[in-house]
């Protein structure tokens, strides 16, 4: 809780700091109460995991809700760190980037500590509010403000039918509580009432993940937003739709009768999501629109931990998509550091003579998103896919197959970013802050496997 | 000690970065023979009757039935022995080109190296399979950074099918897990299956994984274009070490798995995998690219040891053992004399070629050496593996038996017309320099090597053999023992 008010606070001081107009004075007041969270939480953490159950009226901070917690903050973090240098450019908006970019992120701390359905919705529109501006942020781009409106229609119309869809489960149940409507829906599983509140809020949820059919608006958004704000939807943002996903699927609506009734849809929905987005993704020639594509993918594959919802589910989750958010720092990072106007893939050729360091993290990257041992990625495609074996082993396979068609357009990226360039390009100098959000980012990459034991 | 088997290649993979570029094929050398050292080492001091020896052992990640099992047993050494010697060889073949001096091919060929150490050693389905995949990028790197101008889709090609290769064998792992408590061998090994059929597919994704890589009729396709693509060195990582770890699995992991699945499923592997050995060898004796020439005889070789491995019978795995060592060594030589000849000429067709002989004897001595090693004569360990293999195959069946025996006539026919098209006849290009030293010396290794191991074979077979024994009483009983 207190990791919460400090984050939120942190956040309106960023705001507030850049009347100064000094992008570092903003940049050092987020960073310091990044840092201040961070610490305030893995004190929490080190309490131990028994004790862990701060519970506050439809907020309940347990482990695991601080475990995502803390990756959110640490995504944040780097997000806002390699986005700097862009931010930096319009130092009288600087403060407006990152503050807004804090702010959605407490509403993503609120998307996993919500015990009622009240809490979530303020969660989610907190999450949402800033990024629909932030996906606007390069006001003079025609793309970004096509952006920032789709962004805001859709995901205000998907908003709409969550808030429709609870109002069904509250008829149905005659409560906003988790505990109470999972306890209330034991004895009325075949109520309609409840059954097209799931509804609802599953095409919702469905929507904000971007998972097909309800995808169409994530190309067209991750393209006109800024490299950084791309990177906070794909990282952070995912993280927390998926977080109060499964746990309000899982909490809710997880006992066997009502699983029954949502989990063939939800089956179905994952192979469609697996094959729009990698069979997408292989003719896409610009990077975001790339990395749009594979992020819907990488929805279906995330999906699978909802369908299972067994017993490691919530942390099978954090780990797919902390391994997730790492790898798309590695990819932003070259984003910005090209700086390509026209976001080409072609662009990155020969990006290992102009920046060693930078490659090496993108290629792990890279790596990581393909699934490729002894990435991040692999333990997490890994955990997902053995815990979803046993009752879905054929859904399993399809996401094999993907993965296999996936390769193809990840080889690609990798290959134009280790060849040599026909014509020497400039080197690229790289920010201290983005050269130490890289080497976290490539330390939490190859080491997230290894502390596993020790966190799980 | 057994770390250092990680350790060492790790370190020299990273540590070469930053050596000064003068330094770095010595560097390399020292690098691989520490390893080589190390494998020596731990040869000497295993116990041959003592089945496995595990090194590691412990639980990992509990909730996910991970575990740190690692072990060798003497089918592992024989493997690791390959491997650190192999390194060497191949960095001493490149000692004269600028390759050698290349920091990120020499880190690569330490990666690379890790990974097939790794896949040696592990006991543990899904360490095995991390290890399985680690090798697979230093290969791609190295064949994009160095190979031939044309060789993208080559490169995706063999990329994508190795994966989904692997990717089958990812799946079939984790189906397992569902019929054990954890990914240990011992765990694994001690599974039974509710039903033949499961047995059955989930052998196919591990036969998907190493038909690839060895590679097996029809599954070769990747292989020629991949050979002949990838600078030489690639090639010789390639067919040196990199099939030897399908075959490897296919001893270790997929007949000890899947007893149950064994009896429908061996006659088709061992078909597709002689008609590989003829078809392979008839397309060989066609070939006017020398480098292609030997990729196919390459396929033939290794299809005949995978059929031997299927017969599951102690005197044609032990063959095989021998023989991977035999065709480890062999083919590095080959690939190196072709690469001689690339080098120097700027070609590697056989009808540009002619009359090296009188211009380069030692070569040419050298080069006839090899070619009758490779044809399996006897007092050369090609003579004796393959003859335990095909020992193996007839008295499995007679047919494939005779069939897959006609590699030898076959087999001989390639070889020497290669070698009578560009050594013998008139002289077509003046000017051909003789063996450098460093060439001199990897042909002499090689030749010793496989001669000694000719004469004297019992070296390696009293060695290996109580381990395939005790392997084939898994696959006999499919209940774990040694363990």
């Amino acid at each position: 809780m207190e990791a919460l008010i400090v984050l939120f606070a942190s956040g309106l001081i960023s705001l507030f700091a850049a009347f100064a107009k000094k992008p570092w004075l903003v940049m050092a007041t987020a960073v310091g109460g990044l840092l201040l969270t961070i610490a305030l939480i893995i004190n929490q953490l080190a309490t131990g995991k028994a004790l862990l159950t701060l519970n506050y009226e439809g907020l309940q901070f347990d482990y695991i809700s601080l475990m995502y917690a803390l990756a959110t903050t640490v995504l944040t973090l780097l997000m806002i760190s390699i986005g700097y240098e862009r931010f930096k450019e319009h130092p009288e908006h600087t403060g407006e980037y990152i503050g807004l970019l804090i702010i959605s992120s407490t509403g993503a701390f609120i998307m996993f500590a919500f015990t009622d359905m009240f809490m979530f919705f303020l969660g989610l529109v907190i999450l949402s509010l800033p990024i629909y501006v932030m996906a606007g942020s390069n006001k003079k781009d025609i793309r970004s403000n096509e952006s920032a409106l789709k962004y805001f229609l859709t995901g205000s119309f998907a908003t709409g039918i969550i808030l429709f869809g609870i109002a069904w489960i509250y008829g149905a149940t005659g409560s906003f509580k988790l505990a109470e409507i999972g306890s209330a829906a034991m004895s009325n599983a075949d109520n309609s009432l409840m059954l097209v509140g799931i509804l609802m809020i599953l095409g919702a949820f469905l929507f904000k993940v971007g998972a097909a059919p309800f995808h169409f608006w994530s190309p067209d958004v991750y393209e006109g937003a800024p490299h950084s704000v791309t990177g906070f939807m794909a990282s952070v943002v995912k993280l927390a739709a998926f977080g109060a996903f499964l746990k309000m699927f899982l909490w809710a609506f997880g006992n066997p009768e009502l699983k029954a009734f949502w989990s063939p849809a939800l089956a179905v929905l994952i192979i469609v999501t697996l094959f729009v987005g990698n069979l997408s993704a292989l003719r896409q020639v610009t990077l975001k629109r790339l990395l749009a594509y594979s992020s819907i993918s990488h929805g279906g594959y995330t999906l699978l931990v909802i369908l299972t919802s067994g017993l490691t589910s919530l942390y099978d989750m954090w780990f797919y998509m902390t391994a997730y958010g790492f790898s798309m720092v590695g990819i932003i990072a070259v984003g910005i550091a090209v700086n390509d106007q026209e976001d080409k893939i072609e662009s990155l050729r020969g990006l290992g003579q102009r920046n060693p360091l930078l490659t090496v993290v993108a290629v792990v990257s890279i790596l990581s998103l393909a699934g490729i041992p002894p990435t991040a990625g692999f333990f997490g495609k890994y955990m997902v896919f053995s815990a979803a074996w046993s009752s879905y082993w054929w859904v399993v396979i399809i996401a094999l197959i993907n993965s296999a068609i996936s390769i193809y357009y990840y080889l690609k990226v990798l290959g134009v970013m280790v060849s040599k360039s026909e014509t020497p390009q400039e080197k690229i100098k790289l920010s201290p802050l983005t050269t130490i959000a890289l080497l976290v980012s490539l330390v939490g990459m190859l080491g997230l496997a290894i502390v596993t034991p020790f966190i799980i | 000690m057994e770390l250092l088997l990680f350790i060492l290649p790790v370190f020299f993979a990273l540590s070469v970065l930053v050596m000064p570029q003068s330094f770095v094929r010595v560097y390399g050398l020292l690098g691989g023979l520490a390893t080589l050292v190390v494998t020596i080492g731990l040869i000497c001091t295993y116990n041959v009757e003592g089945g496995m020896h595990l090194f590691i052992s412990k639980n990992w990640i509990p909730q996910y039935g991970l575990t740190l099992n690692f072990g060798y047993d003497a089918v592992s050494l024989m493997m690791l022995v390959l491997t650190s010697g192999l390194v060497p060889l191949i960095l001493l073949s490149n000692y004269k080109n600028e390759l050698a001096s290349n920091r990120l091919f020499t880190s690569m060929v330490f990666f690379m190296q890790l990974g097939l150490i790794g896949v040696f050693v592990a006991l543990d389905g899904i360490w095995f399979y991390i290890f399985w995949e680690i090798t697979l990028i230093p290969i791609y790197l190295i064949a994009w950074w160095f190979g031939a101008p044309e060789r993208k889709a080559a490169l995706v090609k063999f990329f994508i099918y190795t994966f989904v290769g692997s990717l089958a064998m990812l799946a079939s792992i984790i189906g397992i897990k569902a019929f054990a408590p954890s990914f240990a061998y011992g765990d694994l090994i001690a599974a039974t299956f509710e039903s033949k059929e499961v047995a059955f597919w989930l052998m196919a994704g591990f036969f998907l994984a190493f038909a690839i890589k060895v590679p097996i009729f029809p599954f070769h396709t990747w292989q020629p274009d991949t050979y002949t693509k990838a600078p030489m060195a690639g090639t010789m990582l390639l067919s040196g070490i990199m099939l030897k770890m399908a075959l490897y699995g296919m001893i270790r992991w997929m007949l000890p798995l899947f007893p149950e699945a064994l009896d429908c499923a061996t006659t088709p592997i061992i078909v597709l995998a002689t008609i590989g050995v003829v078809y392979g060898a008839i397309i060989a004796i066609k070939q006017g690219d020398m480098k292609r020439l030997f990729a196919f005889a390459s396929m033939s070789h290794v299809g005949l040891i995978a059929a031997g491995i299927m017969t599951a019978s102690v005197d044609a795995i032990t063959g095989s053992v021998l023989q991977m060592l035999n065709h480890g060594l062999v083919a590095v030589g080959l690939f190196l004399a072709v690469d001689v000849i690339e080098r120097r000429l700027n070609t590697r067709q056989l009808s540009d070629l002619g009359g090296l002989a009188k211009q380069a004897p030692k070569f040419a001595f050298w080069f006839a050496a090899l070619a009758f090693v490779s044809v399996s004569v006897p007092f050369s360990s090609g003579f004796i593996g393959e003859f335990m293999l095909l020992k193996g195959l007839y008295s499995y069946d007679w047919i494939i038996g005779v069939v897959a025996g006609t590699t030898l006539i076959l087999g001989a026919v390639y070889t020497f017309r290669a070698y009578q098209l560009s050594m013998y006849g008139p002289v077509k290009f003046e000017g051909f320099s003789d063996l450098h030293w460093s060439e001199l010396l990897v042909f002499a290794i090689i030749i010793i090597t496989v001669v000694v191991l000719g004469v004297y074979p019992a070296a390696v077979i009293d060695f290996v053999e109580p381990s395939v024994k005790s392997i084939l009483e898994l696959v006999t009983t499919s209940t774990p023992s040694g363990l």
